[in-house]
């Protein structure tokens, strides 16, 4: 380092050394976008070129896959498909120039609503439960605050499967095993742990003064929390309902073990997916771009919060 | 929203909820106010999760078998928690776990702290960059698990391709998945991709907490850059680093989704991570007794590793 | 060398009631419970991880209490 390198500020990072870290950032980058694009390009392949030897990157791209992907199909002569009249709809023609028809939709919407609803439901929940505890934690003096505090981070961190056997026999005797209720009351509990750790970080940043000011013209404390706290923290809400969104949309272990039909959700049904003569790739893929598609936006949406997401709140740039 | 609720404050006073019920409730004392407004949440945790965890410690001590409910209840008193601790089998899962979690929290850490680093000379664009990077580890396991599960194909799969380009290995020669000496690395690969983001973030929060007067000191006591790096960087970034670290490993240690779906354990059993051990003896095998002490054994392995995270989490905190 | 050296400050607990110190040392027999329980040398020592986690486990949860 000889000083004339360092006339300019020393925190600031020569032209060169920016140059060197921007390339290598981009590269990695990119590197790590291929299998996702790799994905969003196989959900557009007809079942022929996305198993094709080697993968083809330039191909006629296709509707078959998100055609398989809601549809169930039978396979029928050339004669009876000539016989039926004017296909209704693009998939219908995709469907007949593969010698089927269309027999009836296929799980996969259902799957995703039962994912909506669930994690719509237990996000709810997760927040409003979290959101008193939260402001509980952070304007009261609670003995054994920290030892709560902790309790309630702790049984975040359990291991699904371990917690996972008892809840199936809980579940079994109280008729909840496959039901979208006793899923939203499930990640409701796992979700409210980091609901709370979350919102009380974003609490604690908003000075007691307000509702103090309030308390002093007359609120009684709940007026003070709905008419004051409440709409301060509205970005901190927001944030954190979308963590809880994320994570009882992506979940997938209790999903598995605890539902099979009836409320069973789009992460254990994608895999699940086949066509004929083993798995219907184009189909699988469009399943995870249309399943991932909201998460992308969730991302962009987070970019700010997502320190403090992932660190319970401990973090805040 | 702010203005319009603090100005309109005396309005709204007036407007107010009727006396009694108002005088009610203020009439709470603070105490009672604070557990109204945590017992919702503490109730709900307690019957979820506290209530089955005393379950299972409870089936940890008999032969309680979940396809068998009306057979005879036991207690086996200490046996289930001997027999999986002298079980070779278990103990396998346990070193398998042990791969994987100090495989990818390697590679993750190196690979997250140089990202974070090199984000930190604040290119042009780097928040763009870093917003795509970040993508994969908002993703669902399993679902990356089942679509890596394509890519490791060793015909059609991209992966293979791709080395076979770079190395001129055959693309159909190897399979990732199906080989007994591949296929810990196919998933410690997937797992890398997928949360070396997560480390990075952290790292890079750590990085920017150095306040800039200290590289300023160091700069006029002319440290070289690669002193400054050992004396001030590292040192300074590691609480972050270690908490990055600490969750890794407790996620790892309990890793389902993403190993159930790229090879379900196999081949062999050359994958079986803990969980997919205990999900196997729990509800394949059913043997619940056996299953809830290994459950247990798991719980407090995890336990112990989150409190030291909690303290990790409140050395960063006041920062 | 017969400089009189001031006394070091003396804490103001030993250090088996103070709270840093002995969580350095739950600290570390829970990081022991988990090498022995990851180690594939010694069934034995796998078989006494859980035995070190719990006993580490539970000493970090009672010194946390003692005062700095």
């Amino acid at each position: 380092m000889s000083s004339v390198s360092t006339a300019h500020s020393v925190v600031e990072p020569s032209r060169t050394s920016k140059r060197i870290a921007a390339s290598i950032v981009i590269i990695y980058a990119v590197i790590t976008m291929i299998p996702l694009l790799w994905i969003v390009l196989t959900s557009f392949k007809s079942p022929p070129d996305s198993i094709s030897y080697p993968p083809k990157i330039v191909f006629q791209p296709t509707l078959e896959g998100y055609c398989n992907l809601f549809t169930t199909r039978t396979r029928q002569t050339p004669d009876y498909i000539a016989s039926l009249g004017e296909p209704t709809s693009t998939c219908d023609e995709i469907t007949r120039s593969r010698n089927m028809v269309i027999a009836g939709a296929s799980n996969y919407w259902p799957r995703f609503q039962n994912s909506l609803v669930i994690a719509f439901g237990s996000t709810f929940l997760a927040v409003s439960l979290g959101t008193f505890a939260a402001y509980g934690f952070s304007r009261f003096k609670i003995p054994l605050a920290e030892d709560l505090l902790f309790f309630i981070l702790s049984t975040r961190m359990m291991p699904p499967i371990a917690v996972a056997i008892p809840i199936y026999l809980m579940y079994r005797q109280l008729g909840l095993s496959d039901t979208a209720l006793g899923m939203i009351l499930l990640y409701t509990a796992v979700n409210v742990s980091l609901a709370v750790w979350l919102l009380k970080g974003f609490i604690d940043e908003i000075p007691r003064e307000y509702e103090e000011a309030a308390m002093i013209d007359g609120y009684t404390r709940m007026q003070a929390f709905f008419k004051v706290v409440l709409p301060q923290a509205t970005t901190g809400i927001a944030a954190t309902a979308i963590f809880c969104l994320i994570f009882a949309w992506n979940e997938y272990a209790f999903a598995v073990l605890l539902t099979s039909g009836a409320a069973q959700t789009a992460p254990p049904f994608i895999p699940t997916i086949i066509g004929e003569g083993g798995q219907d790739w184009p189909a699988v893929a469009a399943g995870t771009t249309i399943f991932v598609v909201p998460i992308l936006v969730f991302t962009i949406l987070l970019r700010k919060q997502l320190l403090r997401g992932i660190t319970f709140g401990a973090v805040r740039k | 929203m702010t203005d319009t609720s603090s100005t309109s404050l005396g309005e709204a006073v007036a407007r107010a909820a009727p006396a009694p019920i108002a005088s009610r409730i203020r009439g709470l004392s603070d105490r009672s106010m604070a557990w109204l407004f945590i017992t919702p949440a503490i109730a709900l945790l307690l019957a979820v999760n506290i209530f089955p965890l005393i379950w299972a410690i409870y089936l940890s001590f008999t032969n309680f078998r979940a396809n068998r409910p009306n057979a005879a209840l036991e207690n086996v008193g200490l046996s289930n928690y001997s027999r999986v601790l002298n079980d070779p089998n278990t103990w396998q899962a346990m070193q398998t776990t042990a791969h994987f979690v100090f495989w990818t929290i390697l590679l993750q850490t190196l690979i997250g702290f140089s990202l974070a680093y090199l984000i930190d000379r604040k290119f042009r664009g780097h928040a763009f960059w870093t917003t795509i990077i970040l993508v994969p580890m908002m993703l669902s396991p399993a679902v990356v698990g089942n679509f890596w599960r394509f890519l490791y194909q060793p015909q059609i799969g991209l992966f293979n391709h791709i080395v076979s380009f770079l190395t001129g290995i055959p693309p159909s020669s190897f399979e990732m998945l199906g080989s007994v000496r591949l296929s810990p690395w196919a998933i410690i690969i997937v797992d890398t991709w997928m949360w070396t983001p997560y480390v990075m973030l952290i790292c890079l929060a750590g990085l920017r907490s150095i306040p800039d007067y200290i590289y300023e000191a160091a700069e006029v006591d002319r440290a070289s850059l690669w002193r400054q790096f050992w004396s001030i960087t590292l040192p300074m970034a590691l609480p972050f680093i270690m908490l990055a670290i600490l969750f890794r490993g407790i996620e790892n240690f309990k890793m389902f989704d993403m190993v159930t779906l790229l090879t379900g354990g196999g081949p062999g059993s050359t994958t079986e991570v803990a969980s997919i051990t205990l999900k196997r003896e729990a509800f394949e095998s059913w043997r619940t007794g056996r299953a809830s002490a290994f459950a247990i054994i798991l719980f407090v392995a995890v336990f112990g590793l989150a409190n030291i995270y909690v303290k990790a989490l409140n050395k960063v905190k006041q920062r | 060398m017969t400089v009189q050296r001031p006394a070091p400050a003396k804490p103001k607990r030993p250090f088996f009631i103070r709270r840093g110190p002995m969580e350095n040392i739950a600290t570390g027999l829970i990081g022991l419970g988990f090498l022995m329980l990851f180690q594939p040398f010694l069934l034995i020592f796998y078989t006494w991880s859980l035995v070190t986690l719990l006993a580490g486990t539970i000493m970090f949860i009672i010194v946390s209490k003692f005062p700095e």
